[in-house]
């Protein structure tokens, strides 16, 4: 993409106008960030969202609720009960990026080593997309697939409902990068559920390493009714191989990132399970 | 003088802040793109999509109708003349097998076509218009595809040559061969009770500097080319840069301003002739500057190196034989091809005492990105081999890594036969060894380290293990007989000085360096130094800033061409203070006599000089080449630990140990120390080349892995204290040894955490992983 003119426009209901009357060739314009990744050199024509009122992080009934352009680097630093959303945020890129890239742009636009879709997709997050309307959508439906497709005729996502985790939840997460600043080669989310030792239920997600951000159902399936214990874990880490197929990242194998997910899922798990014991005490 | 020379020092072995800190700091106008005038060209090139292919057809008529397009260059509009990209010395101990353009593409990335226009998008939107058809070669990607019996021909153009006397085979796709015995090492490798033989395998990487490759370059009003480049080597530039426009040396100025880093990419010219050639067909400046992207496919790399090293030890620790046989892959074309190599056995073979040595080196042409001078130069990738080999040899004998080091390394007094047998592209020089703490190195390391803790990997248990490990290291300071410096220096009416020199601060602070060496042998302050470097038109010859040779040469020459300002200085101030000459010495900026009861300032001197009587200027001149090229020695040490169900390594710490002779700037070596260690980490660690039919797919620094001050795991510098007698006030040299520890370290660390004995990286945690469960297995 090139810019090549730029608009601000004072209300959400304005900046829909502005985008659907430019169609193809306008482009909400959140931190910018990912334009490095755009380089086809197609005009087209900024809208700018990021004086809309949008960049917030509130508690919201059981819901943390994130404002879509809030920049990365305020999901890190915020500290609120049975808030985890921090752990990942801190390990996006740099600094620099994280001041300006948004919640918004992380999701609306989803490259495969994107973190924060593993991380909502296991959290069950509530995407708030506006149209003439607010549209809620739940993570599974929303990152069923690339949900750029969702914002072609002027909506805009406005806000990310995450889930409060209860008392017996627990979550983890686990991004394996080379260095601070790279890429995930992959990234592990993890909730769990626990009614005492016994896993009520659970929500794991991967990214990276896969074509796009998804769960993995059998892992899952392998985990619920069972004891929240290392070899459960263990167990049900094999499992990832038949929920996607693993690919060659780095100049490393498929088999390896297959195996590299596994014992992340263990991490993520063992992480989640502390979570969840610690919060219960 | 105290027992410590180094106590008396008041401007050198002190930590004065850098000259051109505050410049930078502010951002002032510094580098060459800060210089690019706004009516300057902009110049994109076209770079060869395949690997190995012939130019069977080129049309640029479309490209050159192009909006904003000034000047469209090819090789059919381009003299064609012969040439080395790589500055080394004269004539270069590399082969001339370089053309502006060829018709011949032999790697991905290879020149095609340039185009000069008003803006960056009007070039790029010219060069889509060209046309160009090739026909395809097959290309070679190895070595060993490279000296297979009918492997296809690189350099098949007839103009290739070597312009010294050595083997040179292009036929053979053979850039060089070097080899040498001492002693008889079959005989050794016999007497051994303990015998090894293991092929270590070194990776591509490039040197990463921040500001990438720039040029820019105009034609001044007497019609002479004045190019002010990013580079280390201005002097060699202009020498090739005449060379291959066919132009007198006469009609070109070469102008250094401040870098943004090298560490050896910048020892080659490859930028500078398009720039000159545009601003001569144009009559208007031109401006290059590589991307990010054309810094990793075109600009040079660390030449990858396959080390066979043979040994033999006897069980009581003593090295009866070492052999090191090495294959370089210098990509498609062969500037420093043969000198990489050779550093693979004159740096790194001496190091341990041994009669009976075989060195052999190869270098041989691919299709694959150009080798170049690379900080460790051809250093790093041996003692890869060598000190890995040594902890192997240690353990075979059960005896500590350490202790056998220090029975066997090379100390004050102690020559090498390598030293006489192998030069740069000629024989080497004798040499003995003055200064050595090596010892000192070692001991301190390990204290930091905390070796004493180190335990058997046998004994270590759990998903995640932690090792020590260690590495000895040694390069040299300058090419003896080879690199030369000079500088003079002026004196002016206030006391300050000018100080030139031909010498390359490439952001290292060798400009702050060199002044404190001309300030200490002046008896002023550094402060009243006007330093002015690196300027063809304006400053004394240097060969630049390579081979580790800038403090211990240049400076050497910065300290005779101040000498010889002081004798002028002390011969007038005597005079003024009507004293005989042998009655007075320079003390704190003034001449004075021996209780100091009578003084006049450097000021007052110079005044007399030029206004009073018998007037002149006092300049001193200095020239220097070095007899000898001392080792600045080390000792790495760091403790890392193994995730074994992943094979990724974390480093909990790093020691760095240097004995650089006399630290003339402690904070500039310590900073030098850290960075190159730090630069080696990353090396062993992450960063990679990966190749699809020879187009790296990763030229990005998304995709490429530098550590970045964040990565940074807690490095340990420790300056240890020798005086080397044929340096300025006691310096060798600094700048490169810390890059050859890092490879070794991990590499002993991880055998010494898990058992695993790795003999290729980066340490890619897949790698590991392989290692760690073949040793469960
Ligand atoms: C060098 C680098 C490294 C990175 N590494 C990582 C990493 O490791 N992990 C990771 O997760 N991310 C990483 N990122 C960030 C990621 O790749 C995106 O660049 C970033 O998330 C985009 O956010 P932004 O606010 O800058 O969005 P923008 O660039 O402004 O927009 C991105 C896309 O989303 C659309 N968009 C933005 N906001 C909305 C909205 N509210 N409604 C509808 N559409 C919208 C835009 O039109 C555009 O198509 C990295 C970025 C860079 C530059």
């Amino acid at each position: 993409m090139k810019l090549c003119e730029f608009l601000r426009p004072a209300s959400l209901s304005a900046a829909r106008d502005n985008l659907r009357e430019l169609g193809t060739k306008g482009m909400i314009l959140a931190g910018g960030t990912a334009l490095h990744f755009m380089q086809d050199h197609t005009p087209v024509t900024a809208v700018d969202i990021t004086r809309l009122g949008l960049s917030y992080i509130r508690p919201d009934g059981n819901f943390y609720r994130i404002g879509a352009t809030t920049p990365l680097s305020d999901i890190q630093r915020y500290r609120a009960p049975r808030w985890a959303m921090h752990e990942i945020c801190r390990r996006i890129s740099t600094h620099q990026i994280r001041n300006v890239s948004t919640i918004g742009g992380n999701i609306c636009r989803v490259f495969p080593w994107a973190d924060l879709p593993v991380v909502l997709l296991a959290m069950n997050a509530r995407m708030v997309v506006y149209s003439d309307h607010e549209n809620e959508y739940s993570a599974d439906e929303y990152f069923a697939t690339q949900p750029a497709k969702r914002f072609l005729d002027g909506n805009i996502l406005t806000s990310v409902k995450v889930p409060a985790l209860q008392a017996h939840h627990g979550f983890g997460s686990v991004k394996v990068s080379r260095t601070t600043a790279a890429f995930s080669m992959v990234t592990i989310a993890a909730v769990l559920e626990l009614d005492g030792s016994i896993i009520q239920s659970a929500r794991i997600a991967a990214g990276s390493a896969i074509p796009f951000p998804r769960r993995l159902p059998n892992v899952e399936a392998a985990l619920v009714g069972k004891e929240a214990v290392s070899e459960v874990f263990k167990e049900a880490s094999t499992k990832a191989a038949r929920d996607v197929p693993w690919r060659s990242c780095e100049g490393q194998s498929p088999e390896y990132s297959q195996h590299l997910a596994e014992v992340s899922i263990l991490d993520a798990l063992e992480r989640a399970a502390t979570f969840a014991h610690g919060r219960a005490e | 003088m105290s027992d410590n020379p180094t106590a008396n020092f008041k401007q050198v072995h002190h930590s004065v802040t850098k000259i051109d800190a505050k410049q930078l700091a502010l951002g002032k106008d510094s580098y060459v793109g800060d210089l690019a005038p706004r009516e300057a060209l902009i110049v994109k090139m076209l770079w060869s999509p395949h690997p190995h292919a012939r130019i069977t057809s080129i049309n640029v008529s479309k490209a050159e109708k192009m909006p904003g397009v000034k000047a469209v260059l090819w090789h059919g509009n381009v003299p064609r003349n012969i040439h080395c990209t790589a500055g080394q010395g004269y004539p270069e101990p590399s082969p001339y097998d370089t053309f502006i353009f060829d018709t011949k593409v032999r790697h991905v990335g290879d020149r095609v076509a340039a185009v000069a226009a008003e803006t960056a998008e009007q070039a790029e939107a010219a060069l889509k218009k060209i046309t160009v058809k090739y026909e395809l070669l097959e290309p070679v990607f190895t070595i060993d595809e490279a000296m297979a019996e009918d492997a296809p021909i690189i350099h098949d153009e007839p103009e290739a040559y070597v312009p010294i006397p050595i083997p040179y085979d292009p036929k053979k796709n053979l850039v060089a061969m070097v080899g040498c015995e001492a002693g008889d090492f079959d005989q050794g490798m016999q007497d051994a009770d303990f015998t090894f033989d293991d092929t270590y395998e070194t990776p591509y990487a490039q040197h990463c500097p921040i500001e990438p490759y720039t040029s820019l370059a105009h034609v001044d009003s007497a019609g002479r080319i004045v190019i002010t480049t990013s580079t280390q080597v201005p002097f060699h530039c202009r020498r090739i840069v005449a060379q291959a426009l066919g132009l007198p040396v006469q009609k070109i100025r070469v102008i250094k301003p401040r870098i943004g880093g090298g560490f050896g990419s910048k020892q080659e010219i490859l930028l500078e002739d398009i720039v000159a050639l545009v601003a001569l067909r144009t009559g208007r400046p031109a401006f290059w500057q590589f991307t990010r992207e054309e810094n990793f496919i075109t600009g040079r790399t660390r030449h990858p190196i396959r080390v066979r090293l043979r040994a033999g030890i006897k069980k009581d620790g003593t090295i009866t034989a070492i052999g090191m046989d090495c294959w370089n892959n210098t990509g498609a074309y062969g500037g420093h091809g043969l000198t990489v190599v050779s550093c693979c056995g004159s740096k790194v073979l001496p190091l341990y005492r041994c009669d009976n040595i075989h060195f052999d080196g190869k270098v041989l042409y691919t299709n694959l990105p150009v080798g170049g001078a690379y900080r460790g130069f051809g250093a790093t990738q041996a003692f890869f081999a060598m000190e890995s080999t040594i902890d192997k040899m240690a353990d075979a004998i059960g005896m500590d890594p350490l202790e056998f080091r220090r029975q066997n390394h090379i100390q004050s007094g102690d020559s090498s036969p390598i030293f006489a047998a192998l030069g740069e592209g000629k024989e080497g020089t004798p040499m003995t060894i003055d200064s050595c703490a090596l010892d000192d190195c070692i001991a301190k390391g390990a204290e930091a380290i905390g070796w004493d803790k180190r335990t058997d990997w046998r004994d270590k248990t759990g998903r995640y293990r932690r090792g020590i490990g260690m590495a000895c290291l040694m390069q040299g300071s300058s090419i003896p007989h080879i690199d030369m410096g000079g500088a003079s220096i002026k004196i002016n009416e206030d006391g300050s000085f000018n100080l030139l020199v031909g010498a390359t601060d490439l952001g290292t602070g060798s400009d702050t360096v060199l002044a404190q060496i001309a300030a200490e042998e002046l008896a002023t302050t550094t402060d009243k130094m006007i330093v002015y470097s690196s300027d063809t038109d304006m400053t004394p010859f240097d060969v630049g800033a390579y081979a580790s040779s800038t403090t211990y040469l240049s400076g050497e020459a910065s300290r005779k061409a101040a000498a010889d300002a002081k004798r002028q200085i002390l011969k007038t101030g005597a005079e003024i203070l009507g004293l005989p000459v042998d009655q007075v010495q320079c003390v704190a900026s003034h001449v004075q006599n021996t209780d100091g009861s009578q003084k006049v300032s450097y000021g007052d001197i110079a005044c007399y000089a030029l206004y009073s009587k018998n007037q002149y200027q006092i300049i001193g001149t200095g020239s220097h080449f070095t007899e000898k090229s001392p080792p600045p020695f080390a000792a790495h040490y760091a403790e890392i630990e193994v995730d074994t169900w992943t094979g990724l390594i974390r480093v909990l710490q790093y020691v760095s140990t240097i004995d650089c002779g006399t630290a003339i700037n402690p904070a500039l070596c310590e900073g030098q120390t850290e960075g190159g260690t730090l630069n080696g980490i990353s090396y062993a660690l992450t960063e990679q080349y990966l190749f699809t039919n020879g187009r790296m797919t990763n030229p990005s620094f998304a995709e490429y892995h530098i550590f970045s001050m964040r990565d940074k795991p807690p490095i340990k510098a420790i300056l240890v204290p020798s005086y080397e007698h044929s340096g300025p006030f006691g310096a060798k040299s600094v700048s490169e040894i810390c890059i050859n520890g890092p490879a070794p370290v991990f590499a002993n660390a991880i055998y010494n955490a898990t058992g695993a004995r790795l003999y290729e990286f980066p340490f890619m945690p897949e790698k590991v992983l392989k290692a760690i469960q073949a040793v469960k297995a």
